[in-house]
């Protein structure tokens, strides 16, 4: 009777250990990096991720696989990569792509330009002009380029910027939501762009 | 029959019959309404707090994703709205505060409570506070974790006016419960009470012919009062028959003794005449006898005997007659009041019956005593019969002792008359008194069977008693008395 009783505690002990790694396991894989400081490159790969859940495409791209092209380092392409993997917007699946080329900006919703690309962004701009594609850069002087996303570091912070009109002109809409958290603002939401 | 003094009354009853029915269902209604509206209150206030965390979940997910402690403290100011409000928190994914809420003393919020990893939302309870725990999620990802914490004061708030409201409405039951219990008393207790009074006064005076006046209040009332009523009515009833049957056979009685003695008279009437009537030719037949007995012709032997035997028979007759007619005087005549000397009376009779056979040797003891107040000749008949029934029951003994005296007996004056003659079976003294029974038979004591009647009849006439003692040949005592009351006036 006594032996059938430790038993079952021990049952109840493993089974509980077994609770408590289980539960703890998905925040770590969310967050992988809790212990230490994420580096820079870490959080703009995240946000570049999350940037794309408050961007509306318009109708016609807003469909298929969602691509995100790197104008950049092959590192960022693959922790990009890392980070999007098995991750979907909105039901659409995501894509990581390396241009080696502004003209392989076809398909791209997303697009992000490293600071080390600073000689082609006139050109990589250029490019997509007329799509409807999301750019981001870390480069300082991304807006007055014509770029709608531009990443700056406060306080050890990653924080970020939008030129809504740049953003207005590709035809995309942002969530309020998002701008509520951007360091600055240039221009005006679109009517009924908010969300 | 009044009723015990701690004894409760109806009304009484019913007064705390509704006081306790009236309090116990308003307690019952206040605590199931008061549970009630705490539970919903309760839910409402955890709705309307689960609502604020959405809101603020939703608002702050982009302040979360991108970092931005500032934007989450913005949202979380807006909580400023609502007073119950006290405290919140934003704690990221891995649990770490991003961004609060409140006075810094009440937002140490994840220090006791920590929304469970497989939990979307939360809250706890305790004492003054409730605290809800909403997990923040976005495109179906989690993204951290907002605690509310509100204050509760107003649940006690509630249950004070609870409290207050239940007393006010209790004193207002009270108060109708007195009201109804006023109202039932004139209702039900009064007219079970006038009932009651009308039962006592009733069995009081024995006045079948008073009605209890029938109520309208009730059915129950009005059937008691008709019962009531009717069963007084069926004693009246009863009794008047009782008393009618009463007076009827009262009468019956009266008419049957005057018819009886009536009879009685006519038949006393009637043997006197008769015994009058035969003396007349008894007195001619006697006559005769002499006459013949003392013709100067010699009778013959034969019929010498024959005139000795009617002579015999003549004298029995005339004995026979004269007791007769004293029996019948003694019922029929007159009782007169004057003086009766007993023992003067004695002396003569005894002097009579020594003269009439001097041969016997009878020792007559007669005292002294004092006149009383009776009829004499009657009492002198009495007397006469008493002497002579002991002088001819001693007349088988050589030596006799006949006694006439007097004692007190239980304070009253008992005379007596004793001889040491042949005395009676004492278990048939029953008979002694009745006319013409005879203890003794003719041929050993000769006698009519009148005389005792006859003194029994004189004793009652008086209004006094005889009663007799003795055994076979162990004389006889015959005791009687007058009433006290009128011998001593």
């Amino acid at each position: 009777m006594l032996t059938a009783r430790i038993h079952f505690v021990a049952r109840i002990r493993a089974l509980s250990a077994v609770l408590l790694f289980s539960s703890v396991l998905p925040a770590s894989a969310v967050n992988p990096n809790a212990a230490n400081q994420p580096s820079e490159s870490d959080v703009e790969a995240v946000y570049l991720f999350d940037f794309g859940k408050f961007v509306r495409w318009p109708a016609a791209a807003d469909q298929g696989v969602l691509r995100i092209c790197v104008a950049g380092s092959q590192t960022f392409a693959a922790a990009l990569q890392k980070t999007v993997a098995n991750e979907n917007i909105g039901g659409r699946p995501l894509d990581v792509r390396l241009m080696m080329h502004p003209a392989d900006e076809a398909g791209c919703a997303i697009l992000f330009i490293e600071s080390t690309e600073h000689a082609h962004v006139d050109e990589l701009l250029q490019a997509v002009a007329t799509r409807p594609t999301l750019t981001v850069s870390d480069m300082p002087d991304f807006l007055s380029r014509g770029g709608m996303i531009q990443f700056q570091v406060v306080e050890k912070h990653v924080r970020f910027s939008v030129d809504l009109n740049a953003v207005n002109r590709a035809h995309l809409t942002m969530s309020s939501e998002l701008l509520k958290v951007a360091l600055s603002v240039k221009g005006r939401l679109q009517e009924g762009g908010a969300q | 029959m009044t009723p015990p003094h701690r004894a409760p009354t109806i009304s009484g009853r019913i007064t705390r019959m509704n006081l306790l029915v009236s309090g116990s269902v308003l307690i019952l209604a206040v605590l199931a309404f008061f549970s009630y509206d705490m539970l919903s209150f309760r839910q409402s206030l955890i709705t309307n707090l689960r609502s604020e965390a959405q809101i603020i979940g939703a608002n702050s997910v982009s302040a979360l994703m991108f970092d931005d402690p500032s934007s989450a403290a913005a949202t979380l100011q807006g909580l400023n709205r609502s007073p119950d409000v006290i405290s919140a928190v934003l704690t990221k994914q891995d649990g770490s505060v991003f961004a609060t809420y409140g006075p810094p003393d009440e937002t140490d919020l994840t220090a006791k409570h920590v929304l469970p990893p497989n939990e979307n939302e939360h809250h706890w309870l305790n004492g003054r506070r409730l605290l809800l725990a909403h997990r923040i999620m976005f495109e179906g990802s989690p993204q951290g974790v907002v605690y509310i914490s509100a204050r509760l004061t107003e649940i006690g708030q509630r249950a004070r006016h609870y409290l207050v409201i239940a007393g006010l409405i209790l004193l207002f039951c009270m108060l109708a419960a007195l009201l109804i219990s006023a109202f039932s008393r004139r209702l039900i207790a009064q007219p079970i009470a006038s009932l009651a009074e009308t039962a006592r006064s009733i069995s009081r005076e024995h006045d079948y012919s008073v009605r209890a006046t029938e109520s309208s209040d009730s059915v129950e009332m009005s059937v008691l009062t008709q019962a009531f009523n009717e069963m007084l009515q069926q004693i009246q009833q009863s009794e008047a028959a009782l008393r009618q049957s009463r007076d009827e056979l009262e009468q019956r009685v009266e008419e049957r003794t005057a018819e009886l003695s009536a009879a009685n008279r006519e038949l006393e009437a009637f043997s006197y005449t008769v015994a009058h009537d035969l003396r007349g030719p008894l007195d001619s037949i006697a006559g005769i006898g002499y006459l013949l007995s003392n013709t100067s012709t010699p009778l013959d032997q034969n019929s010498r005997e024959m005139l000795h035997r009617l002579q015999d028979s003549t004298k029995n007759m005339a004995t026979l007659i004269d007791d007769l007619l004293n029996f019948a005087r003694a019922s029929t005549t007159p009782v007169r009041r004057d003086r009766a000397d007993l023992s003067d009376m004695a002396q003569k009779i005894a002097a009579d019956l020594q003269r009439s056979d001097p041969t016997r040797q009878v020792d007559f003891q007669i005292a002294a005593l004092p006149p009383i107040e009776a009829d004499a000749a009657l009492v002198r008949i009495a007397l006469d019969n008493l002497l002579r029934n002991a002088w001819k029951y001693t007349s088988h003994h050589a030596r006799a002792c006949i006694e006439f005296g007097a004692k007190l007996l239980d304070g009253r004056t008992v005379y007596f008359v004793r001889d040491d003659g042949a005395g009676f079976d004492a278990s048939r003294v029953g008979e002694i008194f009745q006319p013409f029974h005879r203890l003794h038979s003719k041929a050993q004591f000769a006698g009519t069977g009148v005389g005792l009647a006859t003194v029994q009849r004189i004793l009652a006439r008086h209004g006094g008693e005889i009663w007799a003692e003795g055994a076979v040949e162990k004389g006889a005592t015959f005791y009687f008395t007058f009433p006290p009351a009128s011998s001593s006036s």
